[in-house]
């Protein structure tokens, strides 16, 4: 299906999301929309899958003007969008999820759901489970479930918004694969990204946002400066690689920690963290990287071993001891656990900062707020609700609200579905943090980014934990056979050096 | 300028409702057999006919007032606390208590009064601790937990009014024998509005309106009611806040429930909450669980309430009619916002 | 654009409502007339004048309202109706409009007490109020301390008897009546007694008080004396047993359901039930039960037309006759005779069933033999001749002396009945 954008504009309040966008994808292509965050491509993907109307303009399918109204009238043409933060109703079974907006019956066929959702899973080599509940799903496996869905509605134009971040080198490259063949067969395919890597390796053809305008388009082969230029109007280097003055104050410690769930189990981690470092946490989702992470914050708890922070046997205590030692967790789904949707930013700080007395200064605080937007260059005013900001600025908002004195950050996803302008940007505060004594341990699907920030990195791989990798001395290719379980025998044999290197 | 068109849009739209919820009881009215405008006429009647129907609507306005205020509290943090019901009883039920244990003592009528108020608060503040403790602790979802212990609450105030606190010799549905007149709330002459009632339902809603809108823990409420896990890993204990909440809203319909003691009915009746609490939910609602429409609004509802006494002795109309306006007057505000969320896309 | 649409629907909602409003049936103008609210500013020392347009010369006199407030639904054919159809007994006897609103109880219009409601009554322009249950009797206090000068009767309640436990000497204007069912149940008791073949007579009682008390207690001394005295049968064979549901009618999840009550009593044996509450759940269950093939009884209570419910069962009805009370007061007030005044009237035994003279009185049913009927109009006349069945010796439930043998009780004796007595199985005191 051929599709023509029309002049398209949207505004918000005073933010100018759309403007006069106007351009055509032709059918069976795999076009890339790319832009840095807040450029207008999720705005204009919503119009075009009906979440919202534009104030003027038209869309076209196949010349024709098509009234999409809402999200059903978009599945009705055949367009479907795949979310960055997966819309889903979390208590619910995959195969409800899947069986959802089908129209139909009263009463759903679920026996011939479940075989549509199983085949259509094999056919593209997926591996969701249609019995396991959306909320115990990883990022990657929702998405793989919502690609799923949209098949099986008969959509003929898939949108992907950020589809690669979140999920795995070998899950995106199905995924490119899954793509590919959806195109082949003269499905339309709209891949939205920040990634130039991706758009180019993947995309036939190429158009260009910034700040809510069309910057450009190309066709391969594809000029990378150009592209760049054209996203933020200048080139950008990306920041050498500057390591932290690690001192010897250890700020955290895990003796033979062990953690449960109903699908890992975690044995014997022994770590020691010292402060200004970085740890980088890698592995296929659902590995177990996760899990440590949040029993760093008190968040999952430990059924052996201890943690200690700061000298403080926190074991077993709950995620505000945590944070009354220093301790802070940035979860990945910003709108679910992050921020408070309905809250302002403003309202964000005068909840994390300073609390005097009964009343709430406001001034004061809007004052404060005010230095903070500038300060972490977040896209919005005091009095923008959080849901209203773009991902990158969400993520902004988070990081500004850190409190001032942090011994430890532990970090999921922090830079998913940023633009390289914002990971740059949030990595140099994070280095600050650093520089000031804190501690960072992040999880993240990008092995390149892992490389680039950390200093030592940990493998995980089913539950298993690899001891922490000096970063200097490891690189993609073994980082990446480590993920797919490959090469364990020969770190844990490295291990002895390893400890005895920290035992002096 | 825009926002002055907006601000038209959105008045056309409440204004919308109001003319459908007429519509749709109009209709109700017809089907009844009787002239809607002779009905409307009535209800106004009843309400502000005479200065004593005025001050009726009035006493009646303070414990949806406050019901309402303490509704606000635990709206905000996200629960829907039906249990206010049992909680006014509970207010009323302390109430009494106090006052059956004090009324012979040698303390100052004044001072006893105050007593039985602040044990009525706490009755209620309790009861909807317990509703929270049910939630918190128990898994119990608060409405399900609200509705069982409401239950609970109007078959104490059965029992203890044909049992323990039972007339001297009889049990009687009109309730426990009045308490002497110096433990009344002192009205006005003439009237059964006692003017202390008025201003502490005021004091309450302006208490609440401040509490909400500008206070450190009225924020961290409504973050708590917005999204409880992103508010507890900002670092606000979410289940104390909750529980909180609850005593809040318990210690307002509780004091709802005491003044019915102390200024209306001087003893204890069976079903002395009169539904406020569920018409306090109908109106936390109907306003969008803003404190500045509640006065408003509730005295609006209580007027219905008070003015459809007319309906059965002028025009053989049952009194329910009134719940049918509210009722379809909170339907068709929740009719006409999705209609506009439609039409406009916020 | 979207607004437009908007505007154009809210237009075409407003008209037809509008429309709606304005093309109701737009007579019946006559609830208004009499309705005329008072003029609260001009007459503070008589609230319940009508205003004047209404006093047009021409017209014949103005009738005069009265106005009734009713514990249940006026149409229960009960307790409410006896008191309802009393009211048009009035408007047929006098030039009088009754003004009534029904269900005034805490379950079915919380939040109002019948004072607050008795005043609408008022706006409405009634002169002359009419409480009908001794649940309102605090309300009626506080009416008339509020109004002082409206008459008013509690009918059932006895804050004016003088001679009374609770007198309230403060009232003015205030008027208590009630008739002597005491009579009626006896006669009850004393057919039901004759009907029975297992010996087992049922009370489906109310809620436990004086009134109900001392309702059961005759009942129970009328059936013990036909028992014994026509039949020539030991009173130790008669069993007679009360269930209180609670209140004077079914109020689902506060009272027991009176027809499970009743269900419960004709599975156990009982063959005849006896109703002392509002509504007639024992005789449409004793219908229920004599479709199916049982042979069982019903006895209803307060309507005079009670027995219509379910005639094929229905032994016979004692009733209360309101109307003389209320024609004779509201005639009293209009000749300015009317004061503070307690009573209690029973049958008059000349014709005990005279709508104008007779208070209490008792129809037989179709379901009474004629051999009983007979029995039942001998009791009825030795009771008109002076037959005491309140007289000792009578103990109380717990077996204590109520009277020795001889005494005659007093009518406080009898009203303020502590127990029920010896024989009567079932609660004396709730809970």
């Amino acid at each position: 299906m051929e599709i023509e954008f029309r002049n398209i504009n949207k505004t918000f309040g005073t933010v100018r999301a759309n403007i006069g966008i106007h351009f055509s994808i032709p059918a069976g292509t795999i076009q890339g929309i790319l832009g840095e965050n807040g450029a207008g491509k999720s705005t204009l993907m919503k119009i075009l899958s009906g979440y919202i109307l534009p104030d003027s303009g038209e869309i076209y399918l196949d010349g024709e003007l098509a009234k999409i109204e809402n999200p059903a009238d978009a599945i009705r043409y055949g367009i479907g969008m795949l979310h960055q933060d997966p819309l889903d109703f979390p208590p619910m079974k995959a195969l409800d999820n899947f069986m959802i907006g089908k129209p139909g019956s009263l009463f759903p066929a679920r026996r011939e759901a479940e075989r549509a959702f199983l085949e259509l899973r094999d056919q593209f080599g997926f591996t969701v489970d249609p019995n396991s509940y959306v909320d115990s799903m990883t990022v990657g496996e929702r998405q793989q479930l919502e690609i799923l869905r949209l098949l099986w509605l008969g959509v003929r134009v898939f949108i992907l918004d950020e589809p690669t971040t979140g999920i795995s080198a070998q899950q995106k490259e199905k995924l490119f694969l899954t793509l590919r063949r959806l195109a082949d067969n003269g499905n339309t395919v709209v891949f939205v990204s920040h990634k130039l890597e991706d758009v180019e390796a993947l995309c036939d053809r190429v158009v260009v946002l910034r700040r809510g305008e069309l910057a450009g388009q190309m066709t391969p082969p594809y000029d990378t400066d150009r592209l760049i230029e054209m996203m933020f109007g200048k080139v950008i280097k990306l920041d050498e690689r500057l390591p932290c003055s690690a001192t010897d104050q250890l700020v955290l410690r895990l003796q033979n920690v062990a953690i449960d769930d109903y699908r890992l189990q975690i044995r014997n981690v022994n770590l020691e963290v010292r402060c200004g470092e970085v740890i980088g946490l890698a592995g296929m989702e659902g590995s177990g990287q996760e899990l440590l992470l949040r029993a760093c914050a008190g968040l999952v708890r430990t059924v052996g071993g201890r943690v200690i922070v700061n000298g403080k046997d926190l074991t077993g205590k709950d995620t505000h001891s945590f944070m009354r030692h220093g301790v802070t967790f940035m979860p990945a789904s910003r709108l679910e656990e992050g921020l408070i949707p309905g809250l302002s930013i403003n309202e964000h700080f005068i909840l994390t900062g300073e609390q005097k007395g009964v009343f709430i200064k406001r001034d004061k605080a809007k004052s404060y707020s005010q230095n903070k937007i500038s300060e972490y260059s977040i896209r919005g005013f005091p009095e923008s609700r959080v849901e209203a900001l773009s991902g990158g600025n969400q993520q902004r908002t988070l990081l500004a609200l850190l409190k001032e004195e942090l011994s430890l950050i532990l970090l999921e996803h922090p830079t998913r579905g940023l633009d390289i302008e914002s990971t740059i940007y949030i990595w140099s505060k994070l280095k600050e943090r650093c520089a000031k004594g804190a501690a960072i341990l992040f999880i993240s699907p990008d092995l390149e980014e892992i490389l680039q920030y950390s200093d030592r990195v940990i493998v995980f791989f089913s539950g298993r934990v690899s001891p922490p990798l000096d970063a200097t001395l490891t690189n993609v290719d073994q980082l990446g056979q480590l993920i797919g379980g490959k090469g364990w025998e020969e770190i844990f044999e490295k291990e002895q050096v390893g400890v005895s290197n920290a035992a002096q | 300028m825009q926002h002055n068109e907006k601000r038209w849009q959105n008045l056309g739209f409440q204004l919308g409702a109001v003319v459908l919820a007429l519509l749709l009881t109009s209709l109700v009215i017809l089907a009844a057999g009787a002239p809607p405008l002779d009905a409307y006429k009535q209800l106004l009647k009843g309400a502000f006919g005479t200065k004593m129907n005025v001050a009726d609507t009035v006493v009646a306005w303070v414990p949806l007032l406050l019901a309402t205020s303490g509704l606000l509290v635990t709206f905000a943090a996200g629960l829907w606390n039906i249990g206010v019901e049992g909680q006014i009883i509970l207010g009323s039920i302390f109430t009494t208590g106090v006052l059956k244990l004090l009324q012979d003592s040698p303390l100052p009528p004044a001072f006893i009064i105050v007593l039985a108020v602040l044990g009525g608060m706490l009755g209620g503040g309790l009861w909807a601790v317990l509703a929270g403790v049910l939630k918190t602790f128990g898994g119990v979802n608060e409405i399900f937990g609200g509705l069982g212990l409401n239950f609970i609450a109007t078959s104490m105030t059965i029992w203890l009014i044909f049992g323990p606190w039972k007339r001297p010799g009889v049990g009687s549905m009109s309730g426990t024998e009045p308490f002497p007149e110096s433990l009344w709330l002192p009205t006005l002459p003439g009237l059964r509005l006692s003017i202390w009632a008025v201003m502490l339902g005021i004091i309450a809603l302006v208490v609440i309106y401040f509490l909400l809108q500008g206070t450190y823990f009225g924020l961290k409420l409504k973050a708590v009611g917005n999204n409880p896990r992103a508010a507890f890993l900002l670092g606000i204990p979410t289940w104390q806040y909750m529980l909180l909440s609850f005593f809040l809203c318990g210690l307002f319909a509780g004091l709802a429930g005491s003044l019915q003691v102390v200024a209306v009915y001087h003893r204890l009746i069976p079903s002395i909450s009169s539904g406020y609490g569920y018409l306090g939910l109908m109106v936390a609602m109907l306003i969008n669980y803003q404190a500045f429409w509640v006065a408003p609004v509730a005295f609006f509802f209580v007027a219905l309430n008070i003015g459809s006494i007319q309906l059965p002795i002028a025009l053989k109309l049952d009194s329910s009619l009134s719940g049918v306006i509210q009722g379809s007057l909170v339907l068709a505000v929740l009719v006409v916002e999705g209609i506009r969320h439609r039409l406009l896309r916020k | 654009m979207k607004s437009k649409l908007v505007w154009q629907l809210f237009a075409l909602v407003m008209i037809v409502s509008l429309a709606l409003a304005a093309c109701a049936p737009a007579a019946t103008p006559a609830p208004e007339q009499p309705a005329q609210p008072a003029e609260p500013t001009k007459a503070p020392e008589q609230p319940a004048q009508p205003a004047e347009p209404t006093k047009a010369p021409e017209q014949p006199a103005e009738p005069f309202v009265f106005g009734m407030v009713m514990v249940g639904p006026y149409n229960d054919n009960g307790w409410n109706t006896a008191h309802y159809v009393a009211g048009q007994y009035v408007e047929r006897k006098m030039n009088a409009k009754m003004l009534y609103i029904d269900k005034v109880n805490p379950a079915d219009r919380p939040g109002t007490t019948p004072a607050q409601i008795a005043e609408q009554l008022l706006s409405q322009g009634a002169k002359f109020i009419i409480f009908n249950s001794d649940d309102m009797k605090d309300s009626s206090v506080d009416f008339n301390k509020a109004h002082p000068d409206v008459p008013m009767i509690h009918a059932s309640g006895d804050y004016a008897w003088k001679e009374g436990k609770v007198y309230k000497p403060e009232l003015k204007n205030y008027v208590n009546v009630m008739g002597r069912m005491e009579y009626g149940k006896m006669i009850a008791g004393c057919a039901a007694a004759l009907t029975t073949q297992t010996g087992k007579i049922g009370y489906l009682g109310p809620l436990i008080n004086d009134e109900t008390r001392r309702l059961v207690a005759s009942a129970y001394l009328g059936a013990k004396y036909c028992w014994t005295n026509y039949l020539g049968k030991d009173p130790k064979d008669l069993q007679f047993k009360v269930t209180w549901i609670g209140f004077w009618f079914n109020i689902p999840g506060v009272t027991s359901d009176p027809t499970q009550v009743a269900n419960d009593f004709f599975n156990s044996g009982y063959d005849v039930l006896m109703s002392g509450i509002d509504t007639p759940e024992a005789q449409t269950e004793a219908k229920k039960q004599a479709d199916a093939g049982k042979k069982v009884w019903a006895v209803p209570y307060d309507y005079e037309k009670a027995c219509d419910v379910a005639p094929s069962i229905c032994v016979g009805v004692p009733y209360f006759n309101w109307g003389p009370f209320y024609l004779r007061w509201i005639q009293a007030y209009l000749d300015g005779k009317y004061e503070s005044a307690f009573e209690w009237y029973g049958p008059d035994w000349k014709d005990i069933n005279n709508p104008d003279t007779s208070y209490v009185s008792f129809v037989k049913g179709p379901a009474l033999s004629e051999e009983n009927s007979k029995l039942v109009d001998k009791f009825i006349g030795e009771l008109g001749g002076g037959l005491n069945l309140w007289k000792g010796p009578l103990n109380l439930q717990d077996g204590t002396q109520y009277l020795k043998d001889g005494e005659e009780a007093t009518d406080q004796q009898i009203w303020y009945l502590p127990q029920l007595l010896e024989g009567i199985e079932g609660q004396s005191v709730q809970q």
